[in-house]
């Protein structure tokens, strides 16, 4: 072995710190915009993820910033849940502007759901989920306009199918 | 990676509740069995692999002890629904490479010891606090697959039906009685369009396998055994936005690698054993395994062409949802099934000159994955 040089003998090995994820509050909080579900975007590359996150899945950037995640988006797939404690439970994924899907409790509001359908997030108490929007897009709240119609580009899911 | 590995025996006990046997209880006869069907002592065995997701600390240990089988690297593997068989490429990949020369793979659970109810997930999983559950997720595959084709609730309850008109014939089989689509569809809901027999059964089972190297399968005398072709292990690639729910890209990519490493394309296949944890999920694999074009499986289905007598046999155990699907033992025990098949022993559903087989197993619900493991294995008679 070589000796160690005095400029090399200077590093030391960084500490990782575990991160206090379980003192999360959950996926909704008061933003700006009204309670909108929590993402993080990430300050490199703009991917944006769903929930706190320390960290880009995409290009590993760790300088991310908490972001309000847009109020609408459009119904994916859906089942209803006949198993469990909760009685018959509506669940789907729904696709959020910027390519963020996320799951979430459903509510009919009296109109039938289906793939394709453009939803609206709402809270309920300590409930959050998304219901069939009121009208057409362009009703959606001013401060979700533009994403209403990046949400609209997402109703074709065939044109965007990512294969790597 | 030269050496020619063979799977030289097989032995599993049938799968179904079995409230009074523990691991262990549940997992020494089909170690015994294979053990004898080689012709193997423990003197011979270089190494242990053992799949489980639920068996706790030392599973394989507690069971190897049994029959003093110790002193050999012992390796115990969760990936799910893919333990089994993932322990099946841990021992082929050491046997590939020239570390190992006989190995024996013991894939094993109990699913009764939770009661009932669907699978227990990891409750760090960001969805599984939201409640998601294995039979939510399928049934989501099944809405979407739904709207974008022409399939239909009676496309679905057809693959249970064939499902358990091939689990009758098997001995090993959890559920051993024929259904009708009238029944299939007319079974408690579940997750919508889900019923409950179009959901694979909750169950005890476990199944053994003994892998050798060309040189050990000369030793001991092999005359009847199934050469591994490829043994293709991938994980899921997270997705933050869209996912095509009705393409599983990881069971797509795995069969892709598998048919390239072995050579030979879906045409050759006379047998395939795939994860049916729930009906849809046999029609979207047909597709991602190249058996019939996107949004096609439902031919496959409607024509018969994917039982006896027809193009490939899928599923001539009776799948996961007719044989069970005790998580960990599953993979293994599609192996036994293809062991079986192509060295002549599979008694009433037996596939007449069957040489070449692939075996599928992908699991493990976690947000943003399409699944978080699959492993796909290529067999030829040998």
């Amino acid at each position: 072995m070589t000796p160690t040089t005095s400029e090399a003998a200077r590093i030391e090995a960084s500490v990782s710190l575990p991160v206090p994820d379980l003192d999360a509050d959950g996926l909704v909080d008061l933003f700006d915009e009204g309670p909108r579900l929590v993402g993080t975007r990430c300050d490199a590359c703009g991917r944006t993820m769903l929930g706190d996150r320390i960290v880009c899945s995409d290009c590993v950037g760790t300088a991310v910033t908490r972001v309000a995640l847009p109020a609408t988006g459009v119904l994916y797939a859906f089942t209803r849940l006949h198993v469990g404690a909760a009685g018959v439970r509506a669940l789907g994924y729904v696709d959020l502007a910027g390519d963020v899907r996320t799951l979430a409790d459903l509510r009919e509001d009296g109109q039938p759901l289906q793939p394709g359908l453009a939803v609206e997030f709402a809270v309920d108490g300590d409930d959050w989920y998304f219901a069939p929007s009121a009208g057409p897009a362009a009703s959606a709240p001013a401060a979700s306009a533009p994403a209403a119609a990046d949400a609209n580009l997402h109703a074709n899911p065939h044109d965007e199918v990512e294969e790597d | 990676m030269t050496e020619n590995v063979h799977v030289i025996s097989a032995a599993m006990v049938p799968f179904g509740k079995h409230r009074s046997s523990s691991y262990v209880g549940l997992a020494v006869p089909p170690l015994i069995d294979a053990l004898r069907g080689a012709g193997v002592e423990k003197a011979d065995v270089d190494a242990v692999y053992v799949g489980h997701s639920y068996g706790g600390m030392m599973t394989g240990q507690r069971i190897c002890k049994e029959i003093g089988l110790g002193g050999v690297p012992t390796v115990n593997v969760d990936n799910a629904c893919s333990s089994g068989a993932t322990a099946v490429h841990e021992a082929w990949s050491a046997i590939a490479q020239g570390l190992v020369e006989v190995a024996v793979v013991i894939g094993v659970e109990k699913l009764t010891q939770f009661g009932g109810g669907t699978l227990p997930l990891s409750p760090e999983d960001r969805e599984v606090k939201q409640g998601i559950v294995m039979p939510a997720v399928y049934a989501m595959r099944a809405n979407r697959y739904l709207y974008e084709t022409e399939a239909t609730p009676e496309d679905l309850a057809l693959v249970s039906v064939k499902a358990r008109r091939h689990g009758a014939l098997n001995p090993f089989a959890q559920f051993r009685t024929e259904v009708s689509v009238e029944e299939v569809l007319g079974a408690r809901p579940v997750a919508d369009p889900l019923t409950l027999l179009m959901c694979c059964p909750t169950g005890d089972g476990a199944a053994v396998v003994v892998l050798a190297s060309e040189r050990a399968r000369a030793r001991l005398g092999i005359s009847s055994s199934m050469r591994v072709a490829a043994s293709v292990l991938h994980s899921g690639r997270v997705s933050e936005g869209f996912r095509d729910m009705t393409y599983p890209e990881i069971s797509a990519h795995s069969a892709h690698d598998a048919y390239e490493a072995a050579g030979i394309g879906p045409e050759d296949l006379d047998m395939i054993e795939l994860h049916d944890a729930f009906s849809i999920a046999e029609l979207v694999y047909y597709e991602a395994f190249g058996l019939a074009e996107r949004g096609r499986g439902i031919d496959l289905i409607r024509d018969g062409r994917t039982t006896f007598g027809g193009d490939v046999v899928v599923n001539p155990s009776g799948g996961l949802l007719a044989k069970g699907h005790p998580v960990g033992a599953s993979g293994v025990a599609q192996i036994a099934e293809a062991f079986w098949q192509l060295t002549g022993n599979a008694g009433d559903r037996q596939i007449d000159d069957a040489r070449w087989a692939m075996t599928h197993v992908t699991g493990g619900g976690t947000a943003g994955l399409d699944h978080g493991a699959c492993t796909v294995h290529l067999f030829e008679a040998a």
